[in-house]
């Protein structure tokens, strides 16, 4: 039989966990559930650096945001036009390429989804995601 | 000793829901837009049952897809409300979670996370969006593959070469299941062609590409 402590301790924690179990069961298709980005499918500026000229830079911010300022010589390719896009960055794909994508790291899973359908859907390999995403590349380059 | 113990979670209980003034109707609404539907708005509507107006800091969406308003900077005792957040569905696909954080001066760090959850239906599932020669390479036929979704009943489909260099050829499989062979006349030239896959009855289009790309880069 269990000591009267042993019960009050086991009440009292099943109280604390049950919000935590029910947000759990409630929102478990919130964004922040998400599995990370496996770090094989990701790439840091200076990594991206190395392969030079064999890397497709992919912007996949919003239009507004790539015609302000982008990555030089990279491509638009984001999901609002995004049948409308895929055809200009295949135009520039060859085999043997790589591609990374980046968008805003700031509460931003653009990138992400846009590498996602690359690899799924078009099936090209090598397509990675930039660690830190656009911040990053700005903080390395200017 | 029960009575302690309830005594503590009631305190608790109450404590935590003394400091929100905002209620919610929701913070979650899931949509089901049609194939046709350009945006998809969720509305979410709270009440303020406190004794003390409630001020809007700031409404902020998670995606620039996503645009969020609220109709009033502040709420008074007793007054309700409404956020509307729309999600631009462009050419997404599948199952979109978006967003919207609302800070109010209620209490300190008062933050109501809102989701809005976009199921957009797919009337066609192709695989691979884009099939591609290498130059020089033998001029086989490349398969693509095209699937009704689950919702959609699609009895035929139509599909054109924006290129002469390519040649299709749907074959039925039955079930809603199609098959497109692609064939380039020749391998020799970089070339490219926007295939147009139209559904029987339907005036959703979808696309895929085929390509005679350049020999492989150097590594």
């Amino acid at each position: 039989m269990r000591s009267p402590l042993v019960r009050q301790i086991l009440i009292l924690v099943a109280l604390a966990l049950a919000p935590g179990i029910g947000q759990a069961v409630y929102f478990r298709h919130k964004v922040s559930w998400q599995s990370p980005i496996p770090p094989s499918e990701l790439v840091t500026v200076d990594q991206a650096r190395v392969w030079g000229k064999n890397v497709i830079w992919v912007d996949a911010r919003p239009d507004d945001e790539f015609a302000s300022d982008h990555a030089p010589g990279a491509i638009s390719l984001n999901e609002d036009r995004w049948n409308e896009l895929l055809p200009q960055f295949l135009a520039e794909w060859s085999p043997g390429k790589k591609v990374v994508v980046y968008c805003s790291s700031l509460s931003c899973n653009a990138s992400r989804e846009v590498a996602r359908r690359l690899r799924k859907e078009a099936k090209l390999p090598d397509v990675f995601v930039l660690e830190g995403g656009w911040e990053a590349w700005v903080k390395k380059n200017r | 000793m029960k009575t302690h113990i309830v005594a503590f979670a009631l305190s608790i209980i109450i404590s935590l829901s003394a400091r929100a003034e905002l209620k919610w109707e929701q913070t979650m609404i899931e949509l089901h837009p049609t194939p046709a539907d350009k945006q998809a708005i969720g509305h979410f509507k709270y009440q303020n049952p406190g004794k003390t107006p409630v001020h809007f800091k700031s409404v902020h969406a998670s995606c620039g897809c996503t645009t969020a308003q609220s109709q009033k900077d502040e709420v008074p005792p007793g007054g309700t409300g409404e956020i509307t957040a729309t999600f631009n569905i462009g050419d997404r696909t599948g199952t979109q979670v978006k967003t919207v954080t609302v800070e109010t001066d209620e209490a300190p760090n008062a933050k109501t996370v809102l989701t809005l959850k976009t199921i957009i239906p797919q009337q066609l599932e192709i695989s691979p969006t884009f099939v591609f020669w290498k130059q020089g390479d033998k001029a086989d036929p490349k398969t693509i593959t095209v699937k009704a979704g689950k919702e959609f009943t699609v009895k035929h489909i139509k599909v054109t070469s924006s290129s002469p260099d390519f040649q299709t050829k749907v074959e039925e499989k039955g079930n809603g299941e199609f098959q497109i062979d692609v064939q380039p006349q020749e391998t020799k030239n970089v070339v490219a062609s926007t295939l147009t896959i139209q559904p029987e009855d339907s005036q959703k289009v979808f696309y895929a590409t085929a390509r005679i790309t350049n020999a492989p880069t150097i590594q």
